[in-house]
């Protein structure tokens, strides 16, 4: 990369993940705070159960819970997505595993991913809570405990996702 | 199809003028009122790597030109038409915008003024703009992240032709030109090979060679359909264009595929759950004891049971004669327990034996194949070479060798897959009643012997008794002898004596090649057609078969036929008829009785021989008129005993 002296992967990934801190800390989305960011490369976010109810006379699922969202930079951050999962206990949802893996396209890059490198840490929490806003049915996935085992000691973008169901 | 050169191996083409069969009628079937097996032919053309490129340059230029789009859009559009030109045009002139849209192709966005700078929603610095790049939707990113975003694509893989702008919502389609502006040389080769293997393998006319290390593709030249198509490749492999396995002709790509995925499953898994397993009694799936109790529960029905008596766990308590009864074998005897058990069990041995059977047959003539093949490149590279010397003829002439050589690995491969054909066609026990199955196997095991029989000969004369002749010339002096004093010049090569025994010998082999060409195209075409049918028209009255037995007519048409050449007369049509039918319904007879002793083949020989008349010697295949002479009359090789070497 002649034309771009010291652009290596990893100093690449520190600049762009400074700019966001620096972003996230003026502009902080609704609903979320970061409660820590030692080392720069390992977040963890508290997520504030949304307030609202999906529609009008619908309960609302996740008032006053609150939840620790961790996110993981690599080296090659943004080209690869973040590892993002919640800590334990995890938002009780169909596409969210007691394990605290999420089932949501943009996390994940690969065969069926979502992901951009133009998407943000921001973007993320924010996709996170109006996944949990617009949940009608509080219950986890199928094969959650199967699912679990089988992962234990695994990082959720190890798992071949299908992204079918985008109803909820 | 039309006759074309580019298909060359025409001994495996069905074709009527290769066919010996329509002069006289006599076999029992006329080919020109059955074109459905004489004609299945396959028209096809090898084009190499860079024909191809040829090719794809082509397609893209039509529909650039009669679309009027870029190529970058034109690729996008091919593509996404499997390179099928005309469903390109079809799909684009009926609804234009919606298939821009599924694709990705966007209008042109203006762009701004390069003297500004802009943040890149990469990496979040600032660059100018004229230094950034954008797809056609204007989403300006700087050049090392593009770089980026595009290596990590290409790293994942063919995916990366359908690559779409960085930006989260904008679906606009990456076009190549500026995939290969950003990425380096290593990269960008590797995105051309995906585009390339994309026109190959997105085409339903064209398929990869399969052969390791071999970069042509073969274009069929017609709608291609589902059934099996041998085609052979310039590197010199053959394989069926439907499903991409090795060439299979007769034996249709299912019966190939359920073989091979029997094979690799077989020899280590049915062998393994056999040995290791019992059947969950109740669900009756495989279970592996893997801990040291015998009270199982099947982890998929949740069936509760003993594993050595396979009784359920709640009966075996003192209602059954107190807890541990099923040590005593006399009380699980006299239930009758083992009997059905073993009765399973056994039936399992039977039909892995019977596979085993058809598999080892199957194995030795793929193995004998490979041989074969180095045999032909041996021969090819020095044999011929040093037989040239020995025999003062140039190795141009010498070309039967390879032929017969050639001829040996095709009828190994159609012999092997026989196999394959003869374990699904029959079960694993027919039925005595059963005589039409039965003497359909007789007739196609009949049919699989001669041609085996003449292969193993053809086989033996090109491999033993070619190196036994050449041994003998080795001892006796050749050109490179000189006397002493270097002036006497002995040419043994020329002698008529080893003249003599060359022109025997290569009558013998050229003989045996045609003779063995011969009976498997038959075998090939018999396959074809299906056995039900062909043995209707072997004998129009199924029932009264047995009974017609000798057929005065036919005889006297062998006779009669007396002057074709011999490679003809070895094949004639005539006696062979009766002697199908004959055999087929012998056998069946054989089979029904369940005499284990087969009928001695001799005096069958004798008795097929006096009913065409002649005799063919297993050696030099000359036609002996005499029926009582035990020695031919060509090469005083035994009538019956061994084939033996010159």
């Amino acid at each position: 990369m002649a034309q771009f002296p010291g652009r290596s992967p990893t100093s690449v990934a520190m600049r762009r993940i400074q700019a966001e801190l620096n972003e996230w800390l003026l502009h902080p989305p609704e609903g979320c705070r970061l409660e820590s960011f030692e080392p720069l490369l390992n977040w963890v976010i508290l997520v504030q159960g949304p307030e609202n109810s999906p529609a009008p006379g619908l309960p609302r699922l996740y008032d006053g819970e609150l939840f620790r969202l961790a996110i993981n930079f690599g080296d090659h951050y943004p080209l690869e997505p973040p590892e993002v999962l919640f800590v334990p206990p995890s938002p009780v949802h169909p596409h969210i595993y007691s394990n605290g893996h999420i089932c949501l396209d943009i996390l994940y890059d690969g065969r069926n991913g979502g992901w951009s490198p133009a998407l943000t840490v921001n973007k993320i929490a924010l996709s996170l809570r109006s996944m949990l806003a617009s949940n009608t049915n509080k219950a986890r996935p199928a094969g959650d405990m199967d699912y679990c085992q089988r992962t234990r000691g695994r990082s959720p973008k190890q798992t071949n996702w299908e992204f079918d169901d985008d109803k909820v | 199809m039309e006759d074309d050169s580019d298909y060359e191996d025409s001994y495996v083409a069905s074709d009527v003028e290769d066919y010996p069969t329509s002069e006289d009628g006599d076999y029992g079937y006329d080919p020109q009122t059955e074109p459905e097996i004489s004609m299945r032919r396959a028209a096809y053309t090898v084009l190499s790597e860079e024909e191809l490129k040829l090719r794809q340059q082509e397609a893209l230029q039509q529909v650039m030109q009669v679309l009027s789009i870029s190529e970058g859009e034109a690729v996008r559009v091919l593509r996404h038409c499997k390179w099928d030109v005309n469903r390109v045009n079809e799909e684009w002139f009926a609804d234009t915008e919606a298939l821009r849209d599924k694709i990705g192709l966007v209008d042109e966005q203006p762009t701004g003024s390069g003297r500004r700078k802009e943040s890149c929603g990469i990496c979040f610095d600032e660059f100018w703009v004229s230094e950034m790049h954008a797809a056609p939707c204007n989403h300006s990113f700087c050049r090392g992240c593009w770089k980026g975003y595009v290596h990590t694509a290409i790293s994942g893989g063919p995916a990366v032709l359908s690559l779409r702008c960085p930006l989260p919502d904008c679906s606009a389609a990456v076009p190549a030109a500026l995939v290969t502006a950003v990425s380096d040389p290593k990269h960008r080769e590797k995105y051309h090979l995906y585009s390339l293997r994309s026109f190959v393998e997105d085409n339903q006319r064209l398929e990869w060679c399969p052969a390791p290390g071999c970069e042509n593709a073969v274009e069929a030249l017609h709608e291609v359909s589902n059934e099996a198509m041998d085609v052979t490749c310039r590197c010199g492999s053959s394989f069926c264009f439907n499903c991409k396995e090795e060439a299979h002709r007769p034996v249709d790509c299912e019966t190939v595929k359920k073989w091979i995925i029997k094979n690799s499953a077989e020899s280590e898994n049915l062998n393994w759950i056999l040995a290791n397993t019992k059947p969950c009694p109740k669900c009756k799936r495989p279970i592996e004891k893997n801990q040291g109790c015998m009270h199982m529960s099947c982890s998929q029905c949740k069936h509760e049971f003993c594993w050595l008596c396979l009784a359920s766990w709640q009966e075996h308590g003192e209602r059954t004669g107190g807890f541990y009864n099923c040590n005593k074998y006399e009380s699980a005897k006299k239930r009758g327990d083992y009997d059905a058990e073993s009765l399973k069990r056994e039936h399992a041995r039977v039909s892995l034996q019977r596979y085993m059977h058809y598999y080892q047959r199957w194995a030795e003539n793929d193995r004998a194949r490979s041989q074969a093949l180095s045999s032909k490149a041996e021969a090819n590279d020095k044999k011929l070479e040093v037989l040239s010397e020995f025999v003062a003829t140039p190795t141009s002439q010498l070309k039967f060798i390879l032929d017969a050589w050639a001829q040996v690995v095709e009828c190994r491969r159609i012999l092997k897959w026989t196999y394959a054909y003869g374990y699904y066609r029959f079960g694993d026990n027919i039925p005595d009643e059963d005589t039409a199955q039965k003497q359909q196997q007789g007739f196609f095991e009949f049919n699989q012997g001669q041609a085996e029989m003449f292969l193993e000969k053809l086989n033996g004369v090109v491999e033993k008794d070619l190196d036994n002749l050449v041994e003998e010339f080795k001892r006796e002096p050749g050109l490179s002898e000189v006397a002493p004093d270097g002036s006497v010049f002995v040419d043994q090569a020329s002698s008529p004596e080893r003249q003599a025994v060359w022109s025997k010998f290569r009558e013998q082999l050229i003989g045996l090649t045609e003779v063995t060409r011969m009976h498997f195209v038959k075998l090939v075409q018999e396959l074809e057609k299906g056995l039900d049918q062909l043995l209707a028209f072997y004998s129009e009255q199924p029932e009264a078969e047995a009974e017609a037995e000798v057929e005065p007519a036919a005889v006297s048409t062998a006779e009669a036929s007396g002057s074709a050449t011999p490679a003809q007369q070895a094949t004639a049509k005539a006696p062979k008829r009766s002697k199908r039918s004959r055999i087929s319904s012998r056998a069946a007879a054989d089979k029904a009785s369940n005499s284990a002793a087969a009928f001695s083949l001799q005096e069958a020989d004798s008795e097929l021989e006096a009913e065409a008349g002649y005799w063919q010697c297993r050696r030099c295949t000359v036609i002996n008129r005499d029926l009582n002479s035990q020695s031919c009359s060509m090469c005083a090789q035994n009538r019956r005993g061994p084939i033996s070497a010159s």
